[in-house]
């Protein structure tokens, strides 16, 4: 136990001391969900602004005597400004080179229709965004406005209560809680958080731990340490665990600077997130986290073993970073959840149990089975590198 | 005391090396140490010579337990390489000329470490850090990062790392590669100072200059195998040729 403690604390402090792990392990989890945020809550904020604020040019081509009332509803409304004499064949053109933001053609029988108490048409051009069409709902809100005073004068002709036309009122009553429904779109950004952060933390120091001393040259001498090769392989194992778990932990507190940082959260969601910082949810949480971050460790330190430098380690490690999303994407595909099978999957386990535990909807039975399965691999891993690490051909390779 | 009777170690080929060594390869494996038998007694400095890849360094690290032996026994104090490594290892410093330090650990740290494996007394192992660091000027030095010192400053490093636990049995292998003239130089006093303290120390060097400085006892070997072992007196006495070095190459050509 002295001999494992004495290693662990070494390659801590060897680990903490090296600038890679602290970038991989602490400042990237802890800056990138605020830095994330961030930029796209700015970004969002001034587009927002950009097009309520914006004064919208518009134009309407018709001949009819009603359009008068929509031409006077645009020059009373503030931000628009009502552009004349639009030739109608230049209305695509001129809208397609943002001339115009909006035009408003009504058909030649529009008249007749309305007076006949049928629908009259209006051919309505603008240019979509991908966001919110902030500015295409403001201008249908003009054709909104013109089609109530319409209506209006159409009941009052008929001496008809406007009321008349509801005829069914839906009243949507839904069972799903609210943390249920918040908590399950949250938890399937979680375990992209646990999963690709308990790797980035154990990559670089399992990396340094095991390619690394080979590198060095410093294997020799500590090979030489009357200290059997398990117990050496344990204190290793056992920072690259801590470094993985305190990675994805890191991350967690940069989500939760997210909330305190940017408002306009609903409150729904703050208390989803508030939630998961509950003890009971970061012990399940954790309990997740430790065999996969054992699983990971034991893995990244077999490959890095197997590695000559830390350069050949990189490259072999590298493309299980995607190796390791492939699984936590199934997790979010609508229809995929943890059942007997899907709870024997790895990461994919861990991905399906997150939503269920952030949601409260997590089943006892189906926790111990993504434990169990979590926990022969954990123990397999660290079987497989200890094998490697015994194996001489593997140590003084190169 | 070091007995190493009939000590074989065989590697397997990589299918690379397969290709490159063609029929010479028996069996897929390649004898890196061929039967080689020789004693090194405590007080004595035991030399083994050899040009690179004679096996010089997978003997000693089989002596030093890193690697199992494939055939013949290897005992260190009486302890056997094979039954009983963690008490060959309490005995046994070990220092390379390539051996790597942790560079982002102060030298105190790293020897505290070594020391804690071997599991020394807090004052005993203080006791013998302050000798140390005196007699080898270091304590100017002790605290500042290890990647931060000189060449020199590191071999000094090494060194205590190597001697902490005070081993009775002292591996050198090839200690002054890569190192300058006084560097070199401070490790042949340092071998002859162990020799006089009445530890067994054993080194490997393909470079005849220290085999004349600081042998009583020598092994030449070449393609794993010993062409000659015994004292070094004994070798100088029955040379044919003008110079050490033409006698071994003479040695080795004849092997």
């Amino acid at each position: 136990m002295n001999a494992f403690l004495t290693i662990f604390k070494k390659e801590l402090i060897d680990t903490l001391r090296d600038r890679r792990t602290i970038i991989a392990m602490i400042i990237i989890p802890l800056a990138l969900f605020p830095v994330i945020f961030g930029i796209w809550t700015t970004i969002q904020k001034s587009m927002v602004k950009k097009a309520k604020e914006k004064t919208l040019q518009v134009a309407v081509i018709s001949n009819d005597s009603e359009t008068q009332k929509l031409i006077e509803i645009i020059i009373q409304k503030e931000k628009f400004k009502l552009i004349e004499n639009v030739p109608e064949d230049s209305v695509r053109s001129f809208v397609q080179n943002d001339s115009l933001d909006g035009v408003f053609v009504f058909s030649k029988t529009f008249d007749k229709r309305v007076e006949n108490l049928r629908a009259g048409r209006i051919k309505f051009y603008f240019k979509s965004s991908e966001g919110d069409n902030i500015e295409k709902d403001r201008m249908k809100d003009l054709v909104d406005k013109f089609e109530d005073s319409l209506l209006s004068a159409r009941f009052e002709k008929l001496d008809l209560d406007k009321a008349i036309s509801t005829a069914v009122k839906l009243v949507e009553v839904d069972i799903t809680s609210k943390k249920e429904r918040i908590g399950k779109a949250i938890g399937a950004i979680l375990p992209y958080i646990f999963v690709i952060f308990c790797f980035m933390g154990s990559m670089y120091p399992a990396i340094d731990l095991a390619a690394g001393e080979k590198e060095r040259g410093t294997i020799e001498t500590l090979l030489t340490a009357p200290v059997s090769r398990f117990v050496i392989l344990l204190g290793k194992f056992g920072v690259v665990v801590l470094t993985g778990i305190s990675s994805a932990l890191v991350s967690l507190v940069g989500l939760y600077l997210v909330v305190l940082q940017f408002g306009e959260i609903p409150p729904e969601i703050i208390d989803v997130i508030s939630g998961i910082f509950e003890i009971k949810s970061i012990i399940l949480l954790l309990s997740l986290l430790l065999p996969l971050t054992m699983f990971f460790a034991g893995v990244l330190l077999s490959l890095s073993m197997f590695a000559k430098s830390f350069k050949e380690a990189q490259s072999i490690i590298t493309p299980f970073n995607f190796v390791i999303i492939l699984p936590v994407l199934i997790g979010l595909i609508p229809g995929v959840t943890l059942d007997p099978k899907t709870a024997l999957i790895p990461i994919l386990n861990v991905s399906l149990a997150t939503k269920e535990i952030v949601a409260g909807t997590i089943d006892f039975w189906l926790l111990i089975e993504v434990y169990a399965s979590l926990a022969v691999l954990a123990g397999l891993s660290l079987f497989l590198s200890s094998r490697i690490f015994l194996r001489e051909t593997v140590i003084f390779r190169g | 005391m070091i007995e190493v009777n009939d000590l074989r170690k065989q590697f397997k080929l990589t299918r690379q090396q397969k290709k490159e060594l063609g029929r010479a390869s028996k069996n897929g494996t390649v004898e890196a140490v061929a039967g080689i038998t020789f004693t090194s007694k405590p007080g004595r400095v035991f030399s083994l010579l050899g040009p690179n890849g004679a096996g010089k360094t997978t003997a000693l690290r089989i002596l030093a337990t890193m690697l199992k032996p494939t055939s013949g026994s290897v005992k260190i104090c009486g302890f056997d390489v094979q039954e009983d490594p963690q008490e060959v290892r309490r005995r046994l410093g070990f220092l390379t000329g390539s051996t790597g330090l942790y560079d982002r650990l102060t030298p105190n740290e790293l020897v505290k470490y070594y020391a804690d494996l071997h599991g020394m007394d807090k004052k005993v192992f203080e006791k013998r850090l302050d000798e140390i660091y005196t007699r080898l000027d270091m304590h100017g030095f002790a605290k500042r990062r290890i990647g931060k010192l000189s060449t020199g400053m590191k071999q000094k490093v090494s060194i205590t790392r190597t001697i902490i636990h005070d081993p009775e049995v002292i591996v050198f292998d090839e200690p002054t590669a890569g190192l300058d003239v006084i560097s070199a130089r401070s490790i042949i006093q340092l071998i002859r100072d162990f020799r006089e303290q009445g530890k067994t120390v054993i080194f490997s060097t393909h470079i005849m200059g220290e085999v004349s400085l600081l042998s009583d006892d020598l092994a030449i070997i070449h393609k794993g195998k010993l062409c000659y072992n015994g004292s070094y007196k004994d070798f100088v006495d029955q040379m044919k040729t003008n110079s050490l070095e033409d006698e071994f190459i003479k040695l080795v050509e004849e092997a």
